[in-house]
């Protein structure tokens, strides 16, 4: 039955068939925002795709070829009335090869990419600012301590939310990123932006920093994305940029008079 | 619809079996309130007759929602759900709201619902019938709320009173931190706030509801067919609805904005807070929250009995573990009473140390009979908020359903300011309290109780102290 090899090819066809449509619907591509479906916001984000795209090219490249040699060797070796088999030990020449070339483009692919990990993991390429929060991942939310205006951690002017991280975009920032402290309060979480492309762990006993930058205000998301319980789903925040600094700041003060609140406005206007 | 979900039911039975675990969540029916066995124990006609009246009134499981007359729900109840049909006058006094079918229905309107708000994200702890009981429930400390007490702890409105819808929404907006009740600002529109604040105050009337019929069954006479005919039950919902619709003349608000914390007013705070103010009436803070605010004053259960009870294995077992430690205390007690006299203790020398102990437990329950744990005033965590306002209202009013008293007008608003002061500094300043014991006869305190040998400290959630410094940033401002 030749025909099989028919449909090994249709299968294949269908493989990269989805992958050259992805690019073109905003929906299967990456997660970007949906007024510039192209555009990553962030800069660690375009260095990301375009590893990712490097990779996507490589793996692609060689899928098409192996499968083309697949599906050929099945459609013209196929098994024959009367034929008969040969056996033989192997081709050396072939193994190494064979060995050698996806070896070397591992080595490639972990050598290219080695900068841009750096950059965005080693605690000393950590930008050398102060810190924009503490996040405390614990099931089933995000707690957020901002070191409000003296840009200090644990001091009285902290500002306490959850679900609601903010900060200002990088250009108004000298090219900055924001950090912040990573902990979990409990289980392991993943600290995930999915526009911005980060993602971390927050790993029980330990205070990671974690620095994101992004070149377009507006909302994005924060998502938790390590299954952390039966709540998982509901650790998702609202990500705020905003478009410079004095924005920020009269956010925060906004929020700060709210957090320090002592009296009913007006007690009469009651409920709605 | 139905059948679409009884195939995800089927596929998802199939590939559960398959784990080899299989996840109940359970019927999808009310359960009925405990204190309608204990109450009405030999009345079965008074029973069903409290079934009926509640089925009526509500409607008769989770699918079917009546929303009686004078519930006071906005909209009458409409966004309960999201299919309608009206009676057509055969019953004037109320109106459905179906769920889950798609038939007879004049029409949708398009909303999900509070039910199908409340099922996707609150059921599962607080339970079909909002009695705290969903799978997930045992699992959390402290326990998700039972609504249909009509008893809810972080309010603005005065001791006792029913939460505002305000106060439900910031509940549910931002959660209580330092419990398990998540933040849902992220997850909710505007609108649905209001759908899944409709179906809670709908689940408590109910709750409340049927305690008052049970309470009026238990004085009716067995006999009696009109006990809670249609005019009585309607009354007693009224009577439960009217304080839900007066919650918003009750809000309290301090009368005098939060003066400036300065050393002075937090110095005065930590007077009344120790009981060592020379003028005026004095509070016992002490007692419970202990000399350092750690929460481990003498009146509560010790916090390593408390943490082996609530903590040491499942829940369902907290009785045998108290028994046991209640024992083992016990003994322990008489050999420091009796010096090491080489007598094993009688039952009857157990006995009183034994009821001292079980006493003290029993004093460490809240109204829903879940222990209880002061707060630890070091840790800067506030289950009802940060805002000086919410911690004004805790300490003016106290918190419905626990140990937590009022202490308005015992303190003027100027003194409760002074407290807020001092416990908003006191995570900034661990010194604070360095060194300050108990006031030298504290009023009818029980004796301390042994300290048992193992340490459990780190059964908590989260670390009992405060959260470490960064390195880079000053410790007080
Ligand atoms: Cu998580």
């Amino acid at each position: 039955m030749r025909y099989w090899s028919i449909l090994f090819a249709l299968a294949a066809v269908f493989s990269i068939g989805a992958f050259v449509y992805a690019p073109f619907s905003p929906d299967w591509w990456l997660p970007n925002s949906a007024n510039e479906p192209y555009h990553a916001v962030s800069k660690f984000g375009r260095e990301i795709d375009s590893l990712f795209l490097i990779i996507l090219w490589i793996t692609g490249i060689v899928f098409i070829g192996t499968q083309i040699a697949l599906v050929w060797v099945s459609w013209k070796y196929i098994d024959k009335p009367g034929s008969v088999a040969t056996y033989f030990h192997g081709s050396q020449r072939l193994e190494v090869i064979w060995t050698i070339i996806p070896a070397a483009i591992l080595v490639f692919i972990a050598l290219y990419q080695m900068g841009t990990w750096a950059e965005i993991k080693f605690r000393s390429s950590a930008p050398k600012v102060l810190p924009l929060a503490e996040v405390t991942a614990r099931q089933f939310q995000w707690v957020i301590r901002y070191a409000g205006p003296d840009g200090k951690l644990h001091t009285t002017d902290d500002l306490h939310l959850v679900n609601d991280l903010h900060f200002v975009k990088s250009a108004e920032k000298l090219e900055k990123p924001a950090l912040i402290w990573l902990q979990s309060g409990d289980v392991l979480h993943s600290f995930f932006l999915p526009q911005l492309r980060i993602k971390q762990d927050a790993v029980p006993g330990l205070k990671i920093p974690v620095w994101f930058d992004c070149d377009r205000a507006g909302q994005y998301e924060l998502l938790c994305a390590e299954l952390c319980g039966w709540g998982h789903y509901k650790m998702r925040s609202k990500v705020t940029v905003h478009e410079n600094q004095a924005d920020f700041d009269e956010w925060m003060q906004r929020k700060l008079s709210e957090q320090n609140q002592s009296q009913i406005a007006a007690v009469a206007q009651g409920g709605k | 619809m139905i059948s679409r979900f009884r195939w995800a039911l089927i596929a998802g039975t199939v590939s559960l079996a398959g784990c080899g675990e299989m996840f109940d969540p359970g019927p999808l029916e009310y359960v009925d309130s405990p204190s309608l066995q204990t109450e009405l124990k030999d009345k079965p006609t008074m029973q069903a007759a409290v079934r009926k009246a509640l089925g009526n009134l509500f409607g008769p499981e989770p699918r079917e929602i009546h929303v009686p007359v004078g519930s006071g729900l906005p909209m009458g109840g409409a966004r309960l759900a999201s299919h309608r049909h009206f009676d057509d006058g055969a019953k004037p006094q109320a109106f459905h709201v179906a769920v889950g079918s798609s038939t007879s229905t004049p029409g949708t309107i398009p909303i999900r619902g509070g039910f199908a708000l409340y099922r996707e994200h609150c059921l599962h702890c607080h339970g079909v019938s909002g009695a705290g009981d969903g799978p997930t429930a045992p699992f959390l400390y402290p326990r998700p709320r039972d609504y249909r007490k009509g008893i809810f702890k972080f309010t603005s409105t005065n001791t006792g009173q029913k939460p505002t819808r305000s106060d439900l929404e910031k509940t549910i907006r931002y959660g209580l931190h330092g419990t398990s009740m998540p933040a849902f600002d992220a997850m909710l529109t505007e609108r649905e706030f209001q759908q899944v604040i409709d179906y809670v105050i709908f689940l408590s009337l109910r709750g409340e509801t049927e305690l008052a019929l049970i309470g009026e069954a238990g004085i009716a006479d067995e006999k009696d067919p009109n006990a809670l005919s249609d005019e009585v039950s309607g009354e007693i919902l009224r009577a439960v609805a009217n304080k839900w619709k007066s919650a918003d003349s009750q809000v309290m608000n301090p009368p005098i904005p939060k003066p400036e914390s300065t050393p002075e007013s937090i110095q005065r705070g930590k007077e009344l807070f120790l009981g060592l103010n020379k003028t005026g009436n004095k509070v016992d803070c002490t007692s419970c929250h202990g000399p350092q605010a750690l929460g481990n004053g003498p009146s509560f259960i010790s916090q390593d009995v408390f943490n082996y009870v609530v903590f040491g294995g499942d829940p369902s077992t907290r009785g045998e573990r108290l028994d046991a430690e209640a024992e083992r205390i016990a003994r322990k007690r008489f050999e420091m009473a009796n010096h090491g006299s080489a007598h094993e203790p009688t039952a009857d020398e157990l006995k009183p140390l034994l009821a001292q102990i079980k006493k003290q437990w029993e004093d460490s329950l809240d109204d829903w009979k879940e222990p209880l744990r002061p707060a630890n005033l070091n840790r800067g965590v506030y289950k009802g908020g940060r805002r000086p306002i919410d911690i004004y209202w805790r300490v003016a009013k106290g918190i419905n359903g626990a140990k937590m008293p009022a202490h308005v007008p015992t303190l003027e608003p100027e003194k409760v300011w002074d407290v807020v002061n001092f416990v908003l500094a006191l995570p900034y300043e661990p010194k604070l309290l360095e060194g300050a014991t108990l006031p030298a006869a504290p009023p009818t305190s029980a004796p301390k109780v042994a300290q048992p040998k193992y340490d459990l400290s780190n059964t908590t959630l989260l670390a009992d102290s405060p959260p470490p410094a960064d390195p880079k940033a000053g410790n007080t401002k």
